[in-house]
């Protein structure tokens, strides 16, 4: 759900004002006569407190025009709804009327029994602007009943004690936060760096930072890459200078010349990607789904009693790449090129492949035939994850051609960690057609060297961030790094 | 209080009206004395509030999860959102379990919504009632005729007795109730209803099918969910066969065919010897493949309905209820026409009726008599180039000398074998060697 920048009230109910004519809310406090005689006008005098208030929210408008609304609605009806003191609040809060906060406050918890969630996050935000922000943690605390604490709240009250100059609260709630496993934003992290500039010793909490970036493969935002470039080159006595700098498809930093991690998987990440896939994906909670036992154990020892193969092709796949020619024409000219270059390949398929029509002539079927291995599933099973299991068992070196980002079978993968294991080794191992044309020679997408992932040397960081303008997909990965160098 | 807000209104409005034109050129002095009166004025309501605390404010030291859910749902709805005003302990419990707020506030929506379908349909009631009374004068005369009522309990004693007589001698229908696991609570509410339905209309129908509920575990959710819906008395009198053994104990297996979305081939005529068998699963959320999955883990024939050969299709998945699958297969057992058979699919799911150009009616065995027809004109045609294939083989098994690569060329025959015949179910593995002799004739003939 998208956020509406600026206001912390979450989706508010609908207002059935279809075909009433909406009056638009003063621009000046009005008297207690003036609002009734505005309400008599108005076509819906049941809504007219909650709209003429919504109407104020919207237009950002004076909070004394509010409050003399607030007056008129306690002359007339004697209380106030927890809903209109809800848009209050939220109204004092957008503006920063801190005062008014207080007051509220101290209305609502004697009023009402408890808070509900919107309230308490805009208390934690209204209180963490003001000197009164320890408040905010009390009421942190009380939201954690039915529903955890979101991030944004946390992050709020971060930002509380950070300015507040209370570092060492900010990081018992960033350690709280991660406890309960929620993900941290962005402005969370910017408020902790921000922290660490102005004020030192906190270096290791720091990098430890740096380290969950890591391993949860975030890549930071362009507002926070400035400020982890700011703390660098804060750092006292250690000389880090920072410069923002693409990397070469060779894995080199074009700024300081040093190769990057390479995206080549350890051997046992791969033996354990292996054995992830082989039990989540191919046979899942029922293999029956996806393919039967018998063609499983029939693909196995295939597949044993081959070489191990260099390049596993998704017939099906390829042969769809372009309209302009038949499928089997396709297939030939790919596993022709591919032939040409001495690779070893195996061909997965499904057995309607072999049967003579327009798309699938028998000369060329007979012709790929020659030139590769090749394996026919049935037509009700799935060949997605007998090419993953070929690819998995050949050994590290073997590669994969599809044009399918495999998303359906990521998913079924237990854990976040195996998921970026496998995303990791995808884009290691995935090649993509870029261009055909019949006739012309089959031309590949370069697979890239290096892991785009923060890391460190020791001496240097290469940090990859998001660019604000960018549209990043979550099959891809940012092209921009920042590249921090320590001089000698 | 009452006294002093009125003087200060009337304060105010001396001072206001005529200075309303002059404020806006801005004589700071007289807005300030205004704004600070205002002011006064504005705070007022903070000291009406503050003096209504709530008196009660012992809080229960031991809360449970239960009445923090019940804290969140009142609060919620105070603050406006779309959630129910009352709930039930036992929608609390299921709230409770859900852990996102997404997943919570999904949840107290469809509550919400529910309530307010009660509430309306109430007040539609109470409005008619109130019309009613209001409009009732005059009494209804009693009406004479030689005609004697016809009671509902003689119609039900009727059916009663054809469902009676299915269950003797009628055709069987099977509903696999194995889904328990791929279906959420909804769902299997859901099932159930659909359930009831399809049950309703196979007792009304003029000759019933013997409908069989299999896999039924009992003290399982489907058998808690049917007996909360139908009552354990009805449940008891229902006549309909339902047990836990598997379809397959109760039935041999060459007469089963399961009905699934997924298969690949096409139901063109009703069987009357085979007992077809359907997956109680509604799946909202898509499972695709678990019908089949279950039908290959049996080996069982599979087939789907001719919807794509009768019906332009639009948009809408083509899983289809379960009493709309009933009274499908009643109307084509009844009368044989896949077409009023099909009027039963949603109509918004469809364009219309396809221009069938020739229907496939009548029995499986003209059907094969075409393909022969078809078969023996493609091999006379291709006799060449199938001499061309065999004559290839033996060539290509002097070029590569491996053994792997002649199971190759053992694959080549056959799947030329299969690569003659037009594409078929493979149910029966007899076919393909029926056609080889014709094959070998016709080759002979060639030469």
């Amino acid at each position: 759900m998208k956020k509406r920048a600026g206001m912390d009230t979450e989706e508010l109910s609908p207002l059935r004002t279809r075909g009433s004519v909406k009056i638009p809310p003063p621009d000046h406090p009005l008297t207690i006569s003036e609002w009734a005689k505005l309400k008599e006008s108005s076509s819906k005098p049941d809504h007219f407190e909650m709209q003429m208030m919504t109407g104020l929210l919207a237009t950002n408008a004076d909070v004394n025009i509010a409050k003399s609304l607030l007056a008129y609605v306690v002359q007339d009806k004697g209380t106030l709804t927890y809903e209109l003191l809800l848009r209050y609040l939220t109204l004092c809060v957008s503006g920063g009327h801190h005062s008014e906060v207080f007051d509220t406050y101290d209305i609502m918890t004697t009023c009402f029994k408890t808070l509900d969630t919107g309230a308490s996050s805009l208390f934690i935000k209204g209180f963490s602007q003001t000197e009164r922000w320890r408040e905010a943690l009390v009421v942190l605390e009380g939201m954690k009943k039915a529903l955890l604490p979101s991030p944004r709240n946390y992050s709020d009250a971060i930002a509380g004690a950070a300015l507040h100059g209370e570092i060492e609260t900010s990081w018992m709630l960033y350690d709280e936060l991660l406890e309960l496993g929620l993900v941290p934003n962005q402005d969370t992290w910017q408020c902790l760096f921000q922290s660490g500039i102005s004020q030192q010793g906190q270096e290791d909490k720091l990098f430890s930072v740096l380290s969950y970036m890591r391993d949860n493969q975030i890549y930071p935002e362009e507002p926070l890459i400035k400020t982890i470039k700011a703390w660098f080159e804060s750092l006292p006595d250690q000389k880090w200078s920072g410069k923002f700098s693409y990397v070469a498809p060779s894995g080199e930093c074009k700024n300081c010349k040093a190769s990057l991690e390479s995206i080549q998987l350890t051997e046992e990440e791969y033996a354990e990607l292996k054995d992830k896939v082989m039990k989540k994906v191919i046979e899942g909670s029922d293999v029956f789904k996806k393919t039967t036992p018998e063609e499983l154990n029939s693909f196995k020892s295939f597949v044993k009693q081959r070489p191990p193969f260099d390049i596993v092709i998704d017939g099906l796949n390829v042969a769809n790449t372009t309209p302009k020619a038949t499928h089997s024409e396709t297939l030939l000219a790919v596993v022709s090129e591919l032939e040409q270059q001495g690779l070893n390949i195996l061909v997965l398929g499904r057995k309607h492949m072999l049967q003579p029509s327009r798309n699938w002539d028998r000369q060329n079927m007979n012709k790929i035939k020659q030139k590769a291995h090749c394996f026919f599933t049935e037509n009700i099973s799935e060949d997605d994850p007998f090419l993953l299991y070929a690819a998995l068992h050949s050994g590290v070196h073997c590669n994969f051609l599809s044009r399918d980002l495999m998303r359906d079978h990521k998913a079924c993968l237990p854990d976040s960690a195996t998921r970026r294991l496998f995303f990791k080794w995808q884009r290691g191992h995935q090649l993509v057609i870029s261009h055909y044309a019949p006739g012309k020679r089959v031309w590949f997408q370069r697979i890239s060297a290096y892991d785009t992932i923060i890391q460190t040397s020791g001496s240097s960081w290469h940090i990859p961030y998001d660019e604000n303008r960018g549209d990043r997909a979550t099959y891809e990965v940012p092209q921009k790094w920042l590249c921090l160098t320590q001089e000698h | 209080m009452f006294l002093r807000s009125c003087s200060l209104a009337l304060r105010c409005r001396r001072f206001t009206n005529p200075q309303v034109t002059i404020r806006a050129f801005g004589s700071s002095r007289t807005a300030r004395k205004d704004a600070s009166e205002n002011a006064l004025d504005l705070d007022a309501w903070k000291s009406v509030m503050r003096s209504q605390a709530l008196q009660e404010d012992s809080k229960i030291p031991s809360r449970s999860a239960l009445d923090d859910n019940r804290e969140l749902v009142e609060m919620w709805h105070q603050a406006g959102k779309f959630v129910p005003k009352n709930i039930t302990d036992e929608q609390l419990e299921d709230l409770a379990q859900l852990t996102t707020r997404s997943a919570k506030k999904k949840y107290l929506k469809f509550l919400a919504i529910k309530e307010s379908h009660k509430i309306t349909k109430k007040e539609k009631q109470e409005k008619k009632k109130s019309e009613r009374e209001a409009g009732e004068r005059e009494q209804e005369e009693l009406r004479n005729t030689f005609l004697l009522k016809f009671w509902s309990s003689s119609l039900d004693r009727v059916q009663s007795w054809r469902a009676a007589q299915a269950m003797r001698f009628g055709q069987p229908l099977v509903y696999d109730m194995s889904y328990e696991q791929h279906m959420s609570r909804r769902e299997l509410e859901n099932t159930v209803a659909q359930l009831m339905e399809s049950e309703g209309c196979n007792r009304r129908a003029s000759d019933p099918f013997h409908l069989h509920f299999c896999n039924l575990q009992p003290n399982g959710a489907y058998h808690r969910e049917l007996l909360k819906r139908y009552g354990s008395h009805t449940w008891e009198r229902l006549l309909i066969t339902a047990t836990e053994r598997t379809h397959l104990e109760v039935f041999p297996q060459r007469d089963l065919v399961y009905l699934t979305a997924d298969s690949k081939s096409v139901l063109h005529t009703f069987d009357h010897s085979k007992v077809y068998v359907i997956g109680a699963m509604v799946d909202r959320s898509i499972h695709s493949g678990a019908s089949l999955a279950n039908a290959k883990r049996l080996q069982l024939a599979t087939a789907r309905l001719p919807l794509d050969e009768y019906l332009d299709w639009e948009c809408g998945a083509k899983n289809l209820t379960l009493d709309q699958m009933m009274r499908i297969l009643m109307t084509v057992k009844d009368t044989g026409s896949w077409k009023k058979a099909l009027e039963f699919v949603p109509k918004r799911k469809h364009a219309g009726f396809q221009q069938h150009s020739s229907g496939f009616t009548g029995a499986a065995k003209s059907r094969f008599v075409r393909n022969d027809s078809s078969e023996s004109r493609f091999v006379r045609n291709d006799s060449p180039e199938s001499r061309f294939v065999r004559n290839d083989s033996p060539e290509s098994r002097f070029v590569r000398n491996d053994s792997s690569e002649s199971r190759f060329v053992r694959n080549d025959l056959s799947e030329s074998r299969f690569s003659a015949r037009a594409q078929n179910q493979l149910k029966n593995k007899t076919d393909g060697r029926k056609k080889q002799p014709e094959r070998a004739q016709c080759r002979e003939d060639g030469h």
